[in-house]
């Protein structure tokens, strides 16, 4: 091959890749506002909040960002809103292992970005990030579950709790809660967490008292 | 090899900014790496330290291709530079500017505040990975670039000689400026917000950035074994070009999870996993064209060159491939094997292209034939070394992570803080090596030729 030949292959073989990613790019921009909901004023609103405070200077968003902090794409799927406007305005108070610092983000600001993160969470995002293969195994292959471990599952506490390794760390460890707590305080703090632990962000637990009293039972077999 | 024309000296205004931010980035990257095992260890926050680590990194990296470029492109045009006083001026003014954008960082890191929109856009910090830098820096960005473009362009212009080098350097250099273009503007979806981002970080880094790389691999072979300008300009056309066919669509690979359509997975998976095919051309090019070479006189540039070629395959090639296929990356993404893949790719794509350029034109500069090259080679084997040893750690921390948090389905916070715990430590330790190396690289920067000459000038005997 001749040098004139291979500066001709770079230059147009170039081109020619170059116009299938351009109309790959005008054919993906036709379809992206038919795979997410619509962005309303207030999921722009706290999309310039995310920019303001330069979240993905720590977090990843669609797996893309700083790998320092979670990933916050479905984050408003397991986490209660009101968690997350306390935690985004006082981590430490909601979560005293917390290693986000205070930023001083608004009430507004809060709401916002909230909005936002519910946004990117309803996003076709080909089904990523993808269910963890164990812990969704572990939930349906056919063991005995007591009903207060049902319970457990489908209230879905394990999105802040962990027992025996498995969950969220956003609430407290719950593998031994039972030889900490008594049934009147457990049942109590389920129907009404504030009236225990003052600035408690976690929501009442909406179930009646039957399955109240079962979800007590299991939390006092963990010792 | 010796200085042909006088304003090829701009070359060391540019090399002394570059290195002085490699430390600054080095540095910072060390205050992060501890942050990982004690989040409130530094005044300013992970985000800040991390944007700084990364911003540093990109501009001293571009300010010494630039440095290079100056150097190239009056050489192979045979004549002095074109408006030298317009490139010292292009060089202050991104001096100015990139000091203005950091100080700006800083602000932002100790109070966040100031970064509250102003007329829609937040004026310190945009909040973008790689791209913080503000709107109007990246105005200034834009100037300092074609004010860049235009000094060589002109220079070429004065005596036409087209050479392949610096035809394919400049072109590089186009596509550089052209895609900074993309992130410019603001997008109210996040999706397309990621989607025109990666148009600038992957087409620079895995597009111009390597077109321009090619450019001065082939000028280095040339300057330092003598290498035949026909033989390695048709392979510099080949390996670029292959980067570019694989390259533009692997862009894809990016476009798996942001919310755009699942033919990327497709398009991305296919072309990506091509990409370094192209990189291993180059380390056969570098090998080929180095095999026989004796008398060498500068060994330390040799040897940074190869090292380059290796590391760029290594770095940018298989720690890229062995993510890259959708059906891992789908458990891999987001993950700290995107970091591993990160720093192998920076080191040995272009740290270690910049500091070829900067063994192999140095010594021209200063006005010296030979130089004491102990110092090139104990900085190497430092930085090269720490930085092996800390992408083999944070790929075991990256290992740990996909199983624990991806596929058991552990917190986020639990793996990091626990299992992955050591890895960090390590990480931390093999980042002061790191550190240690690139001391010794910015005292020999600053001592080179400077010095007595060595005994025995040039190594005839190996």
């Amino acid at each position: 091959m001749t040098n004139k030949a291979a500066r001709n292959l770079f230059i147009f073989g170039s081109l020619f890749f170059f116009a299938i990613f351009l109309g790959l790019t005008y054919d993906t921009m036709g379809k992206l506002d038919k795979r997410a909901p619509e962005i309303t004023e207030q999921v722009n609103a706290g999309k310039m909040v995310w920019h303001k405070y330069d979240c993905i200077g720590c977090h990843t968003i669609f797996g893309n960002g700083s790998y320092f902090a979670p990933d916050l794409t479905k984050t408003t799927v397991n986490k209660p809103k009101g968690y997350l406007k306390q935690f985004l305005m006082d981590p430490k108070s909601a979560n005293p292992n917390a290693s986000m610092p205070k930023l001083g983000i608004k009430p507004d600001e809060a709401d916002n970005i909230i909005t936002f993160l519910e946004w990117t969470s309803k996003v076709d995002t080909n089904n990523w990030p993808p269910k963890p293969i164990l812990a969704t195994a572990g939930g349906v292959a056919g063991r005995e579950l007591t009903e207060g471990q049902r319970l457990y599952q489908s209230l879905g506490c394990s999105a802040c709790h962990t027992i025996n390794g498995i969950g969220g760390t956003t609430g407290p460890d719950l593998t031994t809660v039972g030889a900490k707590r008594d049934r009147v305080w457990l049942a109590g703090h389920f129907k009404e967490p504030k009236a225990f632990v003052p600035e408690s962000p976690m929501p009442k637990v909406e179930a009646p008292d039957a399955d109240i009293e079962k979800l007590t039972d299991y939390m006092l077999s963990l010792k | 090899m010796s200085l042909k024309y006088q304003s090829q000296k701009i070359a060391e205004y540019f090399y002394t900014f570059a290195v002085v931010l490699f430390l600054v980035q080095v540095v910072v990257g060390i205050i992060a790496a501890l942050q990982f095992i004690w989040p409130g260890f530094f005044i300013l926050n992970f985000n800040t330290v991390r944007t700084l680590h990364i911003n540093a990194m990109v501009v001293w990296l571009l300010v010494g291709m630039m440095g290079a470029t100056y150097y190239v492109v009056p050489e192979e045009s045979e004549t002095e530079l074109w408006g030298l006083p317009l490139a010292k001026f292009q060089f202050w003014a991104t001096v100015v500017a990139v000091t203005a954008v950091i100080l700006g960082y800083i602000w932002m890191g100790i109070n966040p505040q100031a970064n509250s929109p102003i007329m829609g856009m937040t004026p310190l910090n945009e909040g973008r990975e790689y791209i913080e830098a503000p709107r109007w820096a990246d105005a200034l960005i834009v100037v300092s670039v074609l004010l860049f473009l235009f000094v060589n362009f002109m220079t070429m212009l004065k005596t036409k000689k087209w050479t392949g080098i610096q035809g394919t350097l400049l072109g590089g250099l186009l596509v550089l400026a052209l895609m900074y273009l993309p992130g410019m503007f603001y997008t109210k979806s996040m999706v397309k917000d990621q989607f025109w981002w990666w148009w600038v970080v992957h087409l620079w880094v895995e597009g111009a950035w390597e077109v321009i790389a090619g450019a001065l691999l082939a000028f280095m072979l040339m300057k330092v074994v003598g290498a035949k300008r026909e033989v390695v300009e048709k392979w510099m056309y080949i390996e670029v070009g292959f980067v570019m066919f694989t390259g533009i669509l692997g862009t894809g690979h990016h476009y798996y999870w942001i919310g755009t359509p699942s033919y990327w997975l497709w398009v991305g998976g296919i072309f990506s996993s091509l990409e370094p095919v192209p990189l291993l051309f180059m380390v056969w090019d570098a090998f080929r064209t180095t095999r026989d070479a004796r008398n060498v006189e500068n060994r330390a540039g040799l040897y940074y060159t190869v090292a380059h070629a290796i590391f760029n395959f290594v770095g940018a090639g298989l720690w890229g491939v062995i993510h890259t296929l959708p059906q891992i990356n789908k458990w891999t993404h987001g993950t700290q094997i995107t970091t591993a893949h990160g720093h192998l790719a920076f080191y040995g794509a272009y740290v270690l292209l910049v500091l070829s350029m900067i063994y192999i034109t140095l010594p021209a500069i200063r006005g010296v034939k030979a130089f004491n090259a102990s110092r090139a080679f104990q900085s190497f084997w430092w930085m090269t070394i720490s930085m092996v040893f800390i992408v083999l750690t944070i790929t075991g921390a990256g290992m740990v992570q996909v199983y624990m948090e991806r596929l058991m389905g552990l917190d986020y916070v639990a793996v990091k803080a626990n299992y992955n715990l050591w890895f960090w430590v390590l990480r931390a330790i093999f980042g002061v090596g790191f550190l240690i190396g690139v001391g010794i690289f910015v005292v020999d920067f600053f001592k080179l030729g400077k010095e007595p000459a060595p005994a025995v000038a040039a190594v005839s005997d190996r």
